[in-house]
């Protein structure tokens, strides 16, 4: 990159009009057709001493003088403002400062994107594992046109982040965890009528050993899609039994998009640190 | 469809809300009994268990009424005679229809010497008769079927009297020894 660069003030200097920079990998690095009227070897570099257009900045020191040695252009600039008012309107929309309580005296642990919810039972360890990443679906444009009176606005339906999880179920002595793989219905965002599917519906069951980090794939593992549906209920009402209900399904909804939210102003606020390399 | 296929066809059971604990499995297993007694269990059936909320929204849109309430039925098979069991020609429509249950509505107005899981099959019943074309018109239709009891709760749109035996229902109850041939079916 740096030869490359180094190469584009002789480029200036033929001073033939519409000469682009020969980086056709920085579309945004193409000076102006303009005549240098100093030798080569004497531009200097430092700030306002050569005139380059566009979003081109010199390469380090950092031409703007904070002396980061970072590539601050003008797209670099703005892509920071952009982000300080994301930031702030996100956080202005934040539902929960701090992250919701679930009912039911669950424990919570966070590690970055997974969480963990850890509830001792009569003899049983319960623990319900999920990670916010990829966990917001799609949103669909609405194709209804508003309706009288109605704001676009506030057709949009809020962000919410519908997480896979899963329920492992170990019994006090044991070295073998019942897991259940759980899913939330693959709704379109902000669809609520018709919908007649359960809150969470159970879609692998398996035993694991307590002791194996990784899944076993050697391990049989029942899929519900062509299951009994009186087993699939006794699953259900065995998971209830253990806290695993609808009641918890929708508290793990809000403390999912809590934590989502919350990661992804902690991210916006890291992007934004990067880009001004400060 | 085969024989055996069509003996197999789905009681489909969905719970949509935490205003009440469900049990699901036990739920399930009445009102299998009641398809047997009323020899619909070739049919598909869905039971969706709602809160007052989303019950009263049904019925607010399908029957003008905004109140909650324990049952509304939405037949597959339209024009049904009463008590009539539908003869398909396609496997496609083995299907009776849905029935939503308003479990919070039954729960609230459940007695205490009531069994809750009764009162939700005897619900469920009531609303598996509507699917099969009964109505509240007649007598003549209720002694047709011969072994549905009355619930105490009405679901044409709300109590229409307080106290502890009048709930406003609209339609017939039966005799006594109906009453046990029923019960008995339902063990």
């Amino acid at each position: 990159m740096l030869p490359l660069l180094r190469c584009v003030p002789r480029v200036l200097g033929t001073a033939v009009a519409g000469i682009r920079a020969a980086a056709p990998s920085l579309p945004l690095l193409q000076p102006a057709s303009r005549p240098c009227a100093r030798p080569f070897g004497l531009l200097s570099v430092r700030a306002g001493s050569v005139q380059l257009p566009g979003l081109l900045r010199p390469w380090g020191p950092c031409g703007c003088g904070c002396g980061c040695g970072g590539l601050h252009t003008e797209g670099d600039k703005a892509f920071v403002e952009f982000l300080n008012d994301e930031i702030k309107e996100e956080k202005k929309i934040q539902k929960y400062k701090s992250l919701p309580k679930m009912s039911g005296g669950w424990e919570l642990e966070v590690n970055g994107t997974e969480a963990k919810l850890v509830r001792k039972v009569a003899g049983e360890k319960v623990t319900v594992t999920f990670n916010i990443n990829n966990s917001i679906p799609p949103a669909y444009d609405g194709e209804e046109e508003p309706s009288e009176g109605q704001k676009v606005e506030e057709q949009e339906p809020e962000l919410t982040s519908t997480p896979n999880f899963v329920v492992e179920v170990v019994k006090d002595g044991s070295n073998k965890a019942l897991v259940l793989d759980c899913h939330y219905p693959e709704d379109e965002i902000g669809q609520e009528e018709e919908d007649q599917s359960d809150v969470f519906s159970i879609k692998e069951v398996s035993f694991q050993s307590t002791g194996d980090s990784d899944w076993k794939d050697t391990n049989y593992t029942l899929s519900t899609d062509s299951l009994d549906w009186g087993l699939y209920d006794h699953l259900m009402d065995f998971l209830a039994d253990r806290g695993v209900d609808n009641t918890f399904a929708d508290e793990l909804v809000e403390l999912s998009t809590a934590l989502e939210h919350q990661e992804y102003i902690t991210f916006l606020e890291d992007l934004k640190g990067f880009v001004k390399s400060q | 469809m085969g024989a055996v296929a069509r003996a197999a066809m789905s009681l489909v059971v969905r719970n949509l809300q935490r205003a009440v604990p469900l049990r699901r499995a036990r739920l399930r297993e009445k009102v299998q009994a009641v398809r047997r007694a009323l020899g619909v269990q070739r049919f598909d059936l869905g039971v969706v268990c709602v809160d007052n909320r989303k019950i009263q929204q049904i019925n607010r849109i399908y029957r003008d009424k905004n109140t909650p309430t324990d049952v509304l039925s939405f037949p597959f098979h339209e024009n049904l005679k009463a008590g009539e069991i539908p003869q398909p020609d396609f496997p496609d429509d083995y299907n009776l229809g849905d029935i939503f249950l308003g479990v919070e509505y039954i729960f609230q107005h459940c007695k205490e010497n009531e069994d809750y899981y009764d009162i939700l099959t005897v619900t469920a019943t009531h609303g598996l008769c509507h699917l099969l074309g009964f109505t509240h018109s007649t007598e003549a239709e209720w002694q047709k079927v011969g072994a549905i009891p009355c619930p105490q709760h009405t679901h044409t749109g709300g109590i229409a009297a307080q106290g502890p035996r009048n709930r406003g229902c609209t339609i017939f109850p039966l005799q006594s020894s109906m009453k046990t041939k029923w019960r008995n079916a339902l063990k």
